[in-house]
């Protein structure tokens, strides 16, 4: 078929067309189907060949043996394990990262990566999660708690210089279970090669 | 019926099949089958047609070319010319157009 479809009701393609489809109900793409113009419709099903954009108004499914060059745009994505896609995926109306929680959840995740320095990453490795006074018990910052108690009413996450002012003594208050792998305070340099003469 | 156009569907272009064609709905451009052709009465096509066997109970603007028969039922309106080995005409069509039986 090589034209526009326009109408009303439901509209099976198992066929090609080359041109564009507008129904207000949906719209199933067969297998062996190949389209190639846009696509409009309510539920928009594909299993075969796209070449242009699928707009649904309820939603837009491809399945397994899709193949989809064009942008999906619909309240409900959905692309099976098997689809082939290329394009811009918008779900309109999407509050993904509209709460304040959310934001600062994203706001520290880059800057955990800095935590963690060579001098207290197995002190964090064998530590378990102790509960904090943190105002917000985010899970992502876990695995570094000694620095989290040092710093409870801190709405930024500190710097990686500011924690190393003063490990030594951090560790002795808080008397943490000893590490597999001896770290170095000041001065056990020194120490150590007394105790080995 | 392979194909179907529904009754609230509406198609502009070319349409080409090597199925049966069904259309109830509004169709306008050129149609063109190796397998019979159904216009049922809510069809209404302006265009060619082109099929082995046609028929129409609805309306047809355009030229009907049929490798077999083309029949008009009852409530069927055609204008256009028809070329078909075969041609009825029901008690209650209407019809404006010339045929050519291939003699």
């Amino acid at each position: 078929m090589r034209g526009n479809v326009r109408g009303q009701g439901d509209l099976e393609i198992q066929g090609r067309v080359e041109g564009d489809v507008n129904v207000d109900g949906d719209v199933t793409v067969g297998e062996e189907a190949a389209v190639r113009g846009n696509v409009t419709g309510a539920e928009i099903s594909v299993a075969g060949t796209v070449q242009g954009d699928l707009r649904g108004s309820e939603g837009v499914l491809l399945e397994r043996g899709a193949r989809v060059v064009g942008d999906l745009s619909a309240p409900r994505i959905g692309i099976a394990p098997g689809a082939l896609v290329r394009g811009l995926v918008r779900t309109d109306g999407e509050p993904a990262l509209g709460s304040p929680q959310a934001q600062r959840r994203a706001s520290a995740v880059p800057s955990l990566r800095a935590v963690p320095t060579s001098a207290q990453r197995p002190f964090v490795a064998k530590e378990a999660p102790r509960a904090t006074v943190s105002e917000r018990p985010l899970p992502l910052e876990r695995p570094a708690p000694p620095e989290r108690a040092a710093a409870p009413a801190q709405p930024e996450r500190p710097t990686v210089v500011e924690r190393s002012d003063q490990p030594a003594a951090r560790r002795e208050k808080e008397a943490p279970p000893p590490p597999v792998v001896p770290v170095l305070a000041k001065g056990a340099k020194a120490k150590k090669k007394r105790r080995e003469d | 019926m392979a194909t179907v156009i529904g009754e609230g569907l509406s198609i502009e272009g070319d349409l080409t099949s090597n199925e049966d064609v069904a259309v109830h709905g509004t169709f306008r451009g050129k149609l063109t089958t190796d397998d019979t052709v159904v216009v049922g009465a809510t069809g209404a096509v302006q265009a060619d047609i082109s099929g082995s066997s046609v028929s129409i109970a609805g309306q047809v603007t355009g030229d009907v070319t049929a490798s077999e028969r083309v029949d008009l039922q009852a409530g069927g309106r055609l204008v256009g010319d028809v070329r078909a080995g075969r041609f009825t005409i029901a008690d209650g069509a209407s019809f404006k157009g010339n045929v050519d039986m291939e003699m």
